[in-house]
């Protein structure tokens, strides 16, 4: 039982935590809450789903082509429709919950709402600790991993990463101190899009696609973000293994509300926002005006 | 300041546009001799295009026999297309319907699939005194309404599927045929069953009828899962109900969680043959929805390509060519509209109360069975009425497994159950 | 004596409305949606106005809170499912009346104002959206997990009728349409608006200033509550059903979704956003396939080029604020109607460097 919890939410954890560190940053950074943000999972599905089924790629060429086309859409979109909108923060939210709705529509239009799937590397499954993991999860937890860590490496050991950070801390100082604030805006917006298309890339061929598959973990992962404290890479990942530990835990001690795992994962958040009102590791915005 | 004139005179003049074109929208001719059927459904998905179809080949087929011969006149069929949005928004939908009641001027109303958005047409639909044949929403409490107030709710009916209570009856012996075959085929004593029911209002009815009755068929009952029916992953519960040791799923699954389930069911290897209802596994691209490990996935259906009755092959294959789909049960509005002629025909006119009185007296033979209302206007269950059937895929082939001897039934063409070959490995 | 007042009345109807465009609609508009219904048997347009009236009393209560006070609340549809749920079973298993239950289930959504307001006040900024948006759904889970009250997911059903015809009903609508959303204009037009404008742009000052900014927000809550919970119990009664599409989380953006369109701040912005929007949604009908889409698109582009929303986009075409006394004026006037000093603002900038 406890090892069937744990594996569990090592493979929804990771998925979650990539989600939620790519809205982490752009939120950081740009002040920018996206809620376009799932849909670009979305879209990178649909994509690997196209070049797969459609074109007859590979599926490693197909997620890297996907991983790019979406990244391009999405900094289009950021520099189009977000950016100039960022001192409407409430505009900023409508645009892009509507962007969002626009891509499931279009999707919709295009695939229809049939249920889709998409081939993953590997077939099969295989144990770990006793539990049987498909071989695809397994693949997605490791590469997830690899992902997280570049992430952590590419903030903390480059000079990209300092400017990330110098902005997300203090936007106003960094731009004093000549930093061109709104061109690392706009990287961050490529990078947060990328690895939000990457999680969706390797998870589509656990799931199932459908064009209304980005609402559902966007609630998750807004839950993930608050529990963390905003903007705080370390707190998303911390709050992605808390609300994957919670979800598995009521699926495997109370299977008859298992439906009640999304409420039962705010409920968590709401507690945590309580006690501490700027999530686990936020940074106190008092000061902030 | 010239500009700004301009920008007022530009407002006026679309306000005078879009006046003239309200008028002009209102002017329609009223034509005669035609009788209006709403068919309401989610349009962009499987269900509403379902809906419709049935709907289509249901109208084309009275309209090239000359139509409804209401009295000595005979009326023809004009189908309004409504896309409620239902699985979206329940507001929507009615909307929608009460557009096509007062701008189309619709005489009935077939179709409908999610529950809560059936629920709030039927009341729509009551109120204006219209009939409404549900082909899709199984809940049953629908159906209590007629028997509870009969002058309010009389205008509604139910073609398809079951009812809620009888669809877990019949899902129940399927399950008991499954466990039957495992009985026999691999020498299992009792064999233990894990539920897997959606969070839902027909879900609930499943899970209470499973908990009675699975002991009573000399089978264990292990555990019953309630995952919701937005859920995208099953990993979790599927890894749970494999150490819980079961060795049947019995699952209720109305929505995309079913595909996820099978598909995950499948490639996890979990050594329990799955059966009970999963709607989506109905559906032609079942087997391409979940890359093939839906295979041996059994359910129950309403339709299937056996003789259920002597028209059941011929439409079976005329929907599916047309399609490209085999039917579902949302393809009931078929049947829906050629009950409701039957009864217009018997009645001799179009009086709302007469057709309610000769509905009320169907006996029709759909391809689903022979077709009777009971005295709250739902579709009776059972042997020599609508049965239901048992679907399996076998090898890639959706095939009949059930009624196999079921009160002295057997479709002919109907095939025995097959075991999933990783199920019977793991348990012999 | 009657004379002098309805003297007074032309003289402010003139001062005050006529000589401003966007009032004159406005004024021109709640004329024309309370007439139209005279002349229209069609159930389905009488539905629309009907529901129009409904969600504006519900956008505008967004606004009340959300922003004027600035506390951007994700989950407002949790007041109008608790009101509709709440209305809908005293309705049901005490028998009362509409006129009770509607009252009773907005109180019911004070309550819960409170309910989500007090844990709240300790959050800031985006924590306290984030936080609301969870409680509609925890709800939603609980109606669920409660089903022999709640009816899970069939909801309540069978609730009496707010009257015999749509017609009638639809002037009730109107009618609490028009002086909810006035009444909330006018709270945030008094004393109590300038402080919710305070403690949104400055709540430390605001505080500093001797404002217990505790007590305002809780208020605020509660009364943007209210008028969410009318709307809510109006809306169970209206369709006789209370289910869980009352929690969804689309609600509470279609609330957001209006108001924005409209001019957040405003409260006539979120009204218009309402009479704008929901219809629109009704005419993109006749294109079933791409209806979303079109509306998705029209939201997107059409606040990509107006960010402050349609109305205050409109009312800065058409009317245009004196440079001295900040008094508005049509877009027509050269010379301000209250001081007489030219609105034309290079005449201005002339005149104040020749001085300087």
């Amino acid at each position: 039982m406890l090892a069937n919890i744990l594996v569990t939410t090592l493979v929804n954890g990771a998925a979650y935590a990539m989600l939620a560190v790519g809205f982490s940053l752009i939120f950081g950074v740009g002040r920018i809450i996206n809620l376009a943000h799932t849909a670009y999972y979305m879209l990178a599905g649909y994509s690997i789903f196209t070049l797969v089924r459609v074109a007859g790629l590979a599926y490693v060429p197909a997620m890297a082509l996907s991983i790019l086309l979406v990244t391009v859409v999405a900094v289009l979109c950021y520099k189009l429709l977000i950016d100039p909108m960022r001192e409407h923060e409430t505009t900023v939210l409508i645009i892009t919950i509507a962007l969002a709705l626009v891509f499931q529509e279009l999707m919709l239009k295009y695939f229809g709402g049939h249920f889709r799937s998409v081939p993953g590397v590997a077939e099969g499954s295989l144990s770990i600790l006793g539990v049987q993991v498909t071989r695809q999860q397994a693949i997605t937890c490791a590469v997830l991993a690899v992902i997280l860590a570049a992430v952590w490496l590419l903030l903390h050991r480059t000079r990209f990463g300092l400017a990330v950070r110098a902005t997300a801390q203090d936007m106003e100082a960094a731009n004093l101190m000549g930093m061109d604030v709104s061109r690392i805006a706009t990287l961050t917006a490529a990078v947060s899009a990328a690895l939000s298309a990457a999680a969706g890339a390797l998870v589509a061929p656990l799931n199932i696609l459908e064009p209304h598959m980005w609402l559902n973990p966007l609630t998750i992962i807004l839950a993930i973000i608050v529990l963390g404290g905003m903007g705080s890479i370390k707190g998303s990942i911390y709050g992605a293994a808390i609300i994957a530990l919670s979800e598995s835990l009521v699926i495997f001690l109370i299977p008859q509300g298992s439906f009640l795992k999304g409420a039962f994962s705010l409920l968590i958040m709401i507690i945590v926002l309580l006690i501490r009102p700027e999530g686990l590791f936020g940074v106190a915005l008092e000061g902030e005006r | 300041m010239k500009t700004r004139w301009a920008v007022a005179a530009a407002l006026i003049l679309l306000c005078l546009g879009a006046a003239l074109v309200a008028g002009c929208a209102r002017e329609e001719a009223e034509e005669s001799r035609v009788i209006k059927i709403g068919v309401a459904g989610p349009m962009q998905f499987v269900h509403g295009q379902h809906h419709w179809l049935g709907a289509e080949m249901a109208a084309e087929e009275i309209n090239a026999a000359g139509g409804i011969k209401v009295g000595d006149e005979y009326y023809l069929v004009e189908l309004v297309k409504i896309d409620t949005n239902e699985l979206l928004s329940v507001e929507d939908a009615t909307n929608a319907v009460e557009r096509a009641l007062a701008q189309d001027n619709i005489d009935l109303l077939v179709g409908t699939i999610r529950t809560e958005a059936a629920v709030a047409i039927q009341e729509l639909m009551m109120d204006n005194e219209k009939i409404f044949i549900t082909c899709g929403a199984s809940l049953k409490q629908m159906a209590d309404k007629v028997g509870q107030d009969y002058e309010r709710y009389k205008y509604w009916f139910r073609v398809t599927p079951l009812n809620g209570e009888l669809l877990a009856r019949a899902s129940l012996i399927l399950l008991q045929y499954v466990g039957q075959v495992m009985k026999e085929d691999l020498g299992l004593e009792a064999p233990k069953v894990a539920v897997v029911c959606e969070e839902a209002a027909a879900g609930d009815a499943l899970a209470a009828a499973a908990q009675q009755v699975i002991p009573s068929f000399g089978m264990e009952l292990v555990g019953i899962w309630r995952p919701s029916p937005q859920a995208t992953d099953m990993t979790a519960e599927l890894t749970a109900i494999r150490g819980a040791g079961a060795q049947i799923i019995y699952t209720y699954l109305s929505s995309a969680a079913g595909v996820t389930y099978a598909k995950q069911w499948g490639e996890l290897q979990i050594p329990a043959a799955s059966v009970g209802i999963n709607v989506e596994s109905q559906a032609m691209g079942f087997m391409e929805a979940t890359d093939n490990y839906g295979d041996f996935e059994c359910s129950l259906n309403t339709y299937a390509l056996v003789e259920i009755t002597e028209k059941t092959v011929d439409w079976y294959n005329r929907f599916t060519e047309r399609a490209g789909e085999f039917p579902t049960y949302n393809a009931g509005t078929y049947d829906a509209i050629n009950i409701y002629r039957e009864a217009v025909e018997r009645a001799g006119t179009l009086e709302t109360d007469a057709v309610i009185a000769e509905l009320e007296q169907t006996r029709h033979t759909s391809a689903a069975g022979v077709q009777v209302f009971d005295e709250n206007h739902d579709v009776i269950w059972g042997p020599g009425y609508a049965t239901a059937v048992g679907t399996q895929w076998q090898n890639g082939e959706l095939k009949c497994v059930w009624p196999y001897n079921w009160e002295g039934i057997t479709y002919p063409g109907t095939v025995r159950y097959q075991i999933p070959p990783w199920v019977a490995e793991a348990l012999q | 004596m009657i004379r002098v007042w309805l003297l007074r009345l032309y003289r402010d109807f003139k001062g005050d409305i006529l000589a401003l465009p966007g009032r004159t609609l406005a004024c021109l508009a709640v004329l024309a949606l309370f007439i139209a219904p005279l002349f229209i048997r069609d159930t389905y347009i009488l539905r629309i106005i009907t529901l129009t009236a409904v969600y504006a009393v519900f956008a505008a209560s967004w606004d009340l809170l959300s922003g004027y006070v600035g506390q951007l609340n994700l989950g407002h549809a949790l007041f109008f499912g608790v009101a509709a749920y709440t209305s809908a079973m005293l309705n049901l298993h005490l028998g009362l009346p509409p006129v009770l239950t509607i009252p009773l289930g907005a109180l019911a959504a004070v309550m819960a104002g409170l309910v989500v307001g007090i844990p709240c006040l300790r959050l800031k900024g985006q924590y306290l959206s984030l936080a609301t948006l969870a409680f509609p759904i925890i709800l939603k889970g609980l109606v669920y997990l409660f089903k022999e009250y709640t009816g899970g997911e069939l909801g309540i059903s069978g609730i009496s009728r707010l009257a015999g015809s749509r017609l009638v009903e639809c002037y009730i609508a109107l009618a609490l349409g028009a002086v909810l959303c006035f009444l909330i204009w006018k709270i945030t037009d008094s004393n109590l608006g300038l402080i919710f404008h305070a403690i949104r742009e400055d709540e430390i000052t605001a505080r500093a200033s001797g404002i217990n900014t505790t007590a305002y927000k809780l208020l605020a809550f509660c009364l943007s509550g209210l008028f969410a919970g009318i709307a809510g119990g109006f809306f169970a009664h209206y369709m006789r059903l209370a289910g869980p599409f009352t929690l969804d989380v689309l609600l509470s953006f279609q609330a957001i979704i209006w108001t924005i369109f409209g001019g957040i701040t405003t409260i006539y912005g979120s009204v218009a956003g309402v009479i704008i929007l929901f219809p629109l949604m009704e005419i993109l009908r006749a294109f079933p396939e791409i209806r979303m889409l079109l509306f998705a698109a029209v939201i997107v582009i059409v606040l990509r080029f107006m960010p402050e929303g349609v109305v205050p986009w409109f009312l800065d075409r058409v009317e245009k604020e004196c440079p001295r006394c900040k008094e508005r004026n049509a877009f027509t006037r050269t010379r301000c109607r209250v001081c007489r000093v030219s609105l034309s603002e290079r005449e201005v900038r002339a005149r104040t460097t020749t001085r300087a």
